[in-house]
């Protein structure tokens, strides 16, 4: 009888961050013997440079721009400040408290082996790290994405910044230009904008937030600048970047012209790209420059190899790869395969007002040619607008002809809370009579999705 | 160093020899009939661009070298790329 091939693990995992944690703990969990191999920081990029140290910043930002504008309430808050150096260690400390931010020891009290390196795949069933070679029955690639140098002439001549390491900096710049348009490059402006930077934002669309509803780009560039100052440079292109004393002179051009603006500081929010210079080619496993191309189960082209989170090219949340990394870790344990769901997967921008959208915008819509009817209630018809004196927002639903919605987008103050009302009907094929009939609290914000939906139904 | 994985099946390893390399590329250049100046400017280019990426790698294997030397050669002498990419199979 032919002896079943030993391997060193079950289990390799490459990558620690939100594709591959919950794989490998799940993985471990089942008893099977598990590694983990990161080439930067364990933990991966959310609680390290993403999402928790940004939110972290955005919520003293946010608390002191609204305490800056609490006279009108009757307090007295002329004097408050801040102290920029006190609020990174703020952001250090949530870091330190999220527990996974480059803590190994998270996965070794699972009984997971972890290793520190460059994974590269040397055959199907073997990678190297560290010069040692390890061989596992299967593999799930989560290796995630990385920043590209951006195609703009004479970059590579200044320094520039990326959300990775914008928040290291030492003091808010006096200016500061953001390069796309997108939720990453809102929530920098925002933030900056708030501690007195004086932003523009550089996008090559119509408007800004170009994959969200039209009127969530247009009301945020018109609250941007009307709020915080912030210059919308929408249909323009970065052309040429040179320094200029101690500052950056950024040349563009906007309708057939070019013009251009001294800044003090650049960040660039556009271009990730997959990271899959991993040896791929040894393992059987195809790809593309824009990500691992997997089947409905997450499976590569290598039948023992998944792959799941940024590195597959989708769209970038951490909430999608934390759901795609707990299916790749069935279907590598199961037969069964199951498929990841992305229908009701919620977009969120964490600015103030936040913005959430879940299903299918108005585009998306048109792009299918769905015969849809949507509605649109703005914040200031309900009583919670009142009260916190607060008017720039909305509801919008789309809803088929039957009425089962098919898309929201919510502009409002805790807008990513709201919305998962939305997330749920949409999974589910609720009708917006459905949720309209549904009782909401009186004085929550959430009452707008009831207006909006009772006008579909 | 980064360790060399050979693809015959004993899976013997050897340092990266950027001269082996250089060679390969100067020897599939000259076949296509190139001046031998700009055999040598290419050969040294390519060299480069491969040891830049094998230095971030703790092991590689041969054909990951030939893989990434005629992604290279593809952009600064197709025709060498050709050669250099089908050079055993010709053979």
């Amino acid at each position: 009888m032919a002896r079943k091939p030993q391997f060193d693990y079950d289990l390799i995992v490459i990558g620690s961050g939100a594709g591959g944690s919950p794989a490998a703990t799940i993985a471990a969990t089942n008893g099977q013997k598990v590694a983990v191999v990161e080439a930067d920081v364990f933990g991966g990029e959310s609680p390290n440079w993403g999402e928790i140290p940004v939110k972290a910043l955005l919520h003293a930002a946010q608390l002191y721009d609204e305490a800056k504008g609490g006279t009108r309430f009757g307090l007295r808050s002329g004097a408050i400040g801040y102290n920029f150096l006190s609020l990174k260690n703020w952001k250090d400390l949530v870091v330190k408290r999220t527990g996974a931010g480059g803590n190994r020891k998270y996965y070794e009290k699972h009984g997971i082996d972890t290793f520190a390196s460059v994974a590269h795949f040397l055959s199907p069933h073997e990678i190297s790290i560290n010069r040692r070679h390890l061989s596992a029955r299967q593999f799930l690639i989560a290796t995630g994405s990385h920043w590209e140098k951006p195609n703009i002439a004479g970059i590579e001549h200044v320094s520039y910044y990326t959300p990775r390491d914008i928040l290291d900096i030492p003091r808010p710049p006096k200016s500061l230009l953001v390069v796309g348009g997108g939720s990453s490059a809102l929530e920098f402006a925002q933030l900056f904008a708030i501690f007195g930077t004086k932003v523009y934002i550089v996008e090559k669309a119509a408007r800004i937030l170009p994959e969200e509803d039209e009127e969530a780009g247009e009301l945020f560039q018109r609250l941007l600048h009307e709020q915080k100052g912030v210059t919308v440079l929408t249909q323009s292109r970065l052309l040429t970047v040179q320094k200029d004393g101690l500052g950056k002179r950024v040349t563009y051009s906007r309708a057939g012209q070019e013009r251009s603006i001294r800044v003090d500081e650049i960040l660039v929010t556009t271009g990730r790209t997959p990271t899959v210079d991993i040896g791929l080619e040894n393992a059987s496993v195809a790809y593309t420059p824009e990500g691992i191309e997997v089947n409905d189960s997450l499976q590569t082209s290598a039948g023992h190899i998944y792959a799941a989170g940024d590195v597959l090219g989708n769209k970038k949340y951490l909430h999608t790869a934390l759901m795609e990394s707990r299916v790749a870790a069935h279907n590598l344990l199961n037969k069964q395969q199951i498929k990841p769901d992305y229908t009701a997967t919620p977009n969120i921008t964490f600015t103030y007002p936040g913005l959430a959208s879940v299903g299918l915008t108005e585009d998306d819509c048109l792009k299918r040619d769905l015969d849809i009817k949507k509605s649109f209630a703005p914040l200031n018809m309900i009583a919670r607008s009142n009260t916190s004196d607060f008017r720039d927002g909305f509801v919008k639903l789309i809803a088929d002809k039957k009425g089962v919605l098919l898309g929201a987008t919510i502009v409002a103050p805790h807008a990513d809370e709201v919305v998962h009302e939305l997330s749920l009907a949409i999974k589910y094929g609720l009708t917006a009579a459905q949720i309209a009939s549904t009782p909401h609290a009186f004085l929550s914000w959430a009452e707008a999705i009831r207006v909006a939906a009772s006008r579909l139904s | 160093m980064t360790e060399v994985i050979k693809r015959n099946g004993k899976r013997q390893s050897e340092e990266f020899k950027r001269e082996k390399l250089h060679q390969s590329v100067h020897a599939a250049c000259l076949s296509v009939r190139s001046p031998d100046g700009e055999a040598q400017q290419t050969a040294d280019t390519i060299s480069m661009v491969v040891r830049n990426w094998v230095d971030q790698k703790p092991s590689v294997t041969s054909s990951d070298i030939r893989r990434v030397a005629a992604n290279a050669l593809e952009t600064f002498h197709p025709e060498a790329a050709y050669l250099y990419q089908t050079h055993e199979m010709v053979v």
